[in-house]
Order: C-alpha cells, then structure tokens, then sequence
C-alpha cells in the first residue's frame, strides 16, 4: 500500500494500512511502556510486609497443657522450665470451641488435661498460634491436673494503652496487611466469629506488644469491640500477665476511637 | 453486521488485538509480581493476587478511557477501537480476579454471608474517611459485569444501541467509584506520592482527552449553515469534500454528512446505527459508505446497508448551483432513496 493513500482502516479486512500500522505499533509500544511504570510504581510503593507466618500447608502437632484464661490456649513446653502458650483458633474466621466440641463431652474437665492437637502454625515476633481444622486432631494425652495451668498476676492497673485492636489470627500470619482500614472488616468478621480481640501496641522504639482483650472480669468480648477494631483507639483497664501473654480487662464502653488515621501501634 | 450471532467473529485483526492484550496483561503482572517479589519479599501470594489483578485493572481501565477521545481525535487510532470491547471484558476479568479473592479473603469463611458481610462489617457510611470502601469497589465492579456480560453485538441490538450505549457510558461512574474505592482503601492505609501520582495523572490525562474532543465537537455543533430564502441550507463547495470522503454539517439539529463519490454527492445522516459512529469520518469503499469504528456499510443514495443487512440511516436532498452545495434540513425517512446530484 502506498504511503500517501487516503488510509482507511477496516477492522475486519486483513490488511493495515502502512502508516496506520506503523502509528498502531507506536501507540502499542507506548501503552506498554506506560504498564511497565504503573506495574514499577504500584509495586514499589507497597508498604515492607512482615515476616509473619501462616503454615497453610504443613500440620504440626503440639503437645500441651489445655487451658482457658479466658481464650483456648495450649501451654507447651519449649525447653526445660520454659513454656509458650499457644492461642487456639478455628479454621477461617470462627473460634476453635467447636473444634472442641467433642473432646468435651469426653473430658468434662478439660482445663489441665495434656492434649495433642495437629493444626497449623502462624506465628509473629514472639507469639505463635495454631489453626485447627479438625476435632479429629486434638487427643486426650493425660486427664486434667490443676497444678500444670498458668498462673494469673494482675500487673498493673488502671493503665491506659494506645493501639489498634486486631484479630490475632491475620495480624500475626494469616493476611499481609493483617491490620488497618483494609482489613478492618474482615477482622470485625473474625472477632464477631470468636476469635479473640487483641490490642496491638507500639511504643516510641518500635516494640510491640499484644494484650488479649477480656471484659472487666476476665470473659470473653468479641461482637461489642467491633465499632473499635481496626481503628486507633484508647483502651483502659488492667493488665494482667499470664505468663508470656498479657491480657487486658477492660470496660468496653470506655474505649475511645482516637480518630487517627489508620495505621497500627 | 447484526444477522445472526456467533459469541466472537473472529477475524485476522481481532486475533492480533486479543494477543496484544494478552501480551500486555502478562507483562504488567510478570513486572507487578517480579518486583514485589524481588524487593518485599515477605508478601503473601493472596495479597499479591489481589493487588496484581487490582492495579492491572486500573492500569487497562485507564487505556480503554482513553481509546475514545484519541480516535476522535486522530483517525490513526482507530484500530484499537475496533476491537475495544475485548480489551473491556478482559479488564473486567482482571477486576473480577481482584475482586472474587478479595471478597474470598475478607469476607468469607465467617458467620456471616460474604456479600451481607461486605456491606455490613464495616457500617461507617456517615463518616468519609472511615467509609466501607469495599462497597464502592463492589458497585463498580457489577457495572464491570453488566458491561461485559452485554458487550456482544446480539445485546447492542436488542437492548437498542441508544439503551446499550447509555448502560456502557456507566464506565464512568465505574471510574469515579473505583477511584474513590482506591482512595477510601489502599491509599489512606499506605499512602505513597508515587500511587497518588499515577493516579493523578492518569485522571488529568483522561479527563484532558475528554475535554480536547469535547472542544472539537463543540466547534462542529457550532458551525452554522446559510438560510436561503426556499429552505435550502447552502453548506460548502464541492471542492471542500474530498474524493470518497464526506465533510460533516449540522442542520435541523442534526448531524448529516455529504459524501462525494464517483462524480456524485449524497447526503445522509452522520450516526451509525451499530454503535452510533461518526460516518462522516468514513469512507466510501466498494460504493459504500463504510463507518470508521467497525465498517458497518450503507449505500450512499439511499443510507441502507447491502443486503443481506438491514440497517437504514436517513436521507437528505441536495442541490447543486454551480459549485455551491445545498441541502433540504428534513430528513427523509431512513432508507429512503435520494437520487445522487451529478457534479
């Protein structure tokens, strides 16, 4: 096709059009052009993850001491005289109480009892939990013994902390970001679900801390924090130390929505 | 042209649109995933699903924006309007990968429904910054659907191209719901100058466009025709008209074109019954006037498509006095024949 033709571009013929073609090929080369700088910039910008970890397809069985304060967690030894208590968590967004459901009615008295139980880990600066996906998975190693549960020391009260309150299940493995206004509903669906609250703080030499969040009596909360979960807010109680976990008692309707934008302690 | 339907007519042009597209899509999410991978190692392959497919939507809803005003201002990019809805419905595909992990990851395996859990887990609609920004994104993407599930040619003619086109101009309240989504999300939780930017840009750009065709049209409905006393317009000489090509003219509110072909002029109206394309800005191919956004074809003298097709545009007199070109504003009742003047 001459160059100084009247061009006309028929989409359904074969034939292009030589200088239709050739500004096609140019507007192509720059349209991917300009994707490579958007892909470069979207993936630069990104804030750094954590190292947080899910293992999503590895099972791990642990071994430990059942117990209730006020969340299912197991408290498993790790070295001589050392123990981590691990919090136990349901598959998705729910609580694992179903999960234990069954070992219940075979052990009415489960707090003490040594359990095994098989899930999977997510673990994060220091804490570690476990996913369990099956009643199948947790067995009976030895009948309760009151003496191997944790013991409680209130620790400071009347203490005012600033922080985000998160669902410890995506904050600590699960989900990058697991915290702030994109996952805030997904966490309000996890507390809702009966996972346990917990408030994540940061102090000025960027340490974190973690309190399991309980009512003033030490029970359970989890659908009245929601209007609070994923916010910056200001939570006030007592702390409670339960071994290497803190727990923090507290008077929901006290909970200020400090009204920040949205980033974590 | 709208007998009966196959679900793509595939041709040689299409087939090499569609690769590009798939070239495209795999190079941003190849640079997306590589560069994210090689530099923040520690992200999760959920997270990098959902912003891959996220941003890669945004990236291709910004070209398709573009692809409109471009071609209504240069000719030359009309081939990528050719084939435009592929690259639309792809967008969607990218939007809907976006969206389905995130509905999946966010919302799903609770208590609760994940689309009742979308619109109810966070219920701050009367704060701006605390908005449920999902509910944005989610609205954005059923007019990404509704658009993607009607772009076939069987739907622009049985919804009637003026009820198709109406529904297809939502992309744009798809955008401002989408940037608002973006704004209200990511960006207030990581806020970085280099997203705001592209973002920025990319809407100064888009919306440059849009006014720069804006202008152009406008100047063409402004131009004026000269009343004669018998109520003919003259509109211009016939040397103003290339050879099988038309120039453009307003009368009676209405946009006709007058094409001179073969030593003869014919008037009909400018809008393209497929997708009401300008077909003053055709040409005549085989003795038909052939519409620069897909070549649907009419015949000059009487504005109906050859058979076997059925499409019918209006019809306008002309006459000539010396080199002077004038036209009857009322328009004939579409398809019907006009006898040519003779130059």
């Amino acid at each position: 096709m001459e160059e100084n033709k009247d061009e006309f571009y028929i989409g359904y013929l074969d034939e292009v059009p030589v200088k239709t073609k050739k500004s096609i090929k140019r507007f192509v080369l720059f349209s991917i052009g300009v994707i490579i700088i958007i892909a470069t910039v979207f993936s630069l910008t990104q804030n750094t993850f954590k190292n947080s970890t899910f293992e999503l397809t590895t099972s791990t069985k642990i071994m430990g001491v059942y117990h209730e304060m006020p969340y299912p967690m197991l408290k498993v030894k790790t070295s001589e005289n050392t123990f981590k208590n691990i919090l136990l968590l349901g598959f998705g967004k729910l609580s694992v109480n179903p999960y234990l459901n069954k070992i219940r009615k075979e052990v009415p008295e489960l707090s003490g009892s040594m359990l095994s139980i098989e899930g999977n880990l997510i673990y994060y600066n220091g804490k570690t939990l476990l996913q369990v996906t099956s009643d199948e998975k947790i067995n009976l190693i030895e009948t309760a013994n009151s003496k191997r549960l944790p013991i409680s020391n209130i620790l400071v009260e009347g203490i005012e902390l600033k922080g985000e309150v998160i669902d410890p299940k995506c904050y600590f493995g699960v989900m990058k970001p697991g915290k702030g206004k994109i996952h805030r509903s997904c966490a309000v669906l996890c507390i809702s679900g009966g996972i346990p609250p917990v408030l994540a703080t940061t102090d000025e030499n960027n340490i974190s801390e973690y309190y399991l969040i309980t009512d003033q009596q030490g029970q359970p909360i989890h659908k009245e924090i929601t209007p609070y979960v994923g916010k910056p807010s200001l939570l006030k109680g007592n702390v409670v130390q339960i071994e290497d976990w803190y727990q923090l008692r507290i008077d929901v309707n006290t909970i200020k929505d400090l009204e920040l934008p949205s980033r974590i302690y | 042209m709208g007998l009966d339907y196959q679900t793509v007519l595939w041709n040689k042009q299409k087939k090499t649109y569609d690769k590009w597209i798939a070239i495209t899509m795999l190079i941003y999410l190849i640079c997306f995933i590589g560069i994210t991978i090689l530099t923040n190692p520690e992200t999760s392959i959920e997270t990098l699903i959902i912003r891959a497919f996220g941003t890669l939507a945004i990236a291709l809803l910004h070209i398709i924006l573009a692809i409109g005003p471009l071609t209504r201002l240069n000719p030359k990019f009309l081939p990528i309007l050719y084939n435009r809805r592929h690259l639309g419905v792809s967008m969607f595909l990218a939007a809907l990968v976006h969206g389905g992990f995130s509905i999946f990851q966010f919302h799903s395996l609770g208590t609760t429904n994940p689309i009742y859990a979308l619109f109810t887990s966070n219920i701050e609609y009367n704060s701006f910054t605390n908005f449920p920004f999902q509910v944005l994104g989610f609205f954005a993407l059923i007019i990404l659907f509704l658009m993607a599930a009607t772009s076939h040619d069987f739907w622009l003619k049985n919804l009637s191209p003026k009820t198709w086109k109406r529904l297809h101009m939502m992309v744009y309240i798809a955008y401002g719901l989408i940037i608002l989504h973006i704004f209200l999300g990511a960006l207030q939780q990581q806020p970085s100058w280099g997203s705001i930017g592209v973002l920025s840009l990319g809407f100064i750009v888009i919306t440059s466009l849009h006014l720069s065709t804006a202008f152009k049209e406008s100047k063409l409905d402004k131009s004026k025709t000269s009343h004669v006393d018998d109520g003919w317009e003259y509109v211009c000489t016939t040397d103003e008209i290339p050879e099988d090509r038309a120039k453009i003219f307003i009368v009676d509110k209405e946009r006709i074109a007058i094409f001179k072909y073969d030593q003869k002029l014919s008037a009909i109206s400018n809008v393209c019954k497929h997708q009401g394309g300008p077909l003053g800005e055709g040409k005549i191919v085989d003795g038909c006037i052939t519409c620069p956004w897909h070549g649907y074809q009419y015949l000059p003298h009487n504005g109906q498509s050859p058979p076997p097709f059925t499409e019918k545009v209006s019809t306008y007199r002309l006459r000539l006095i010396g080199k002077k070109i004038y036209v009857l504003p009322k328009a004939l009742a579409e398809g019907t024949a006009v006898e040519p003047v003779i130059l």
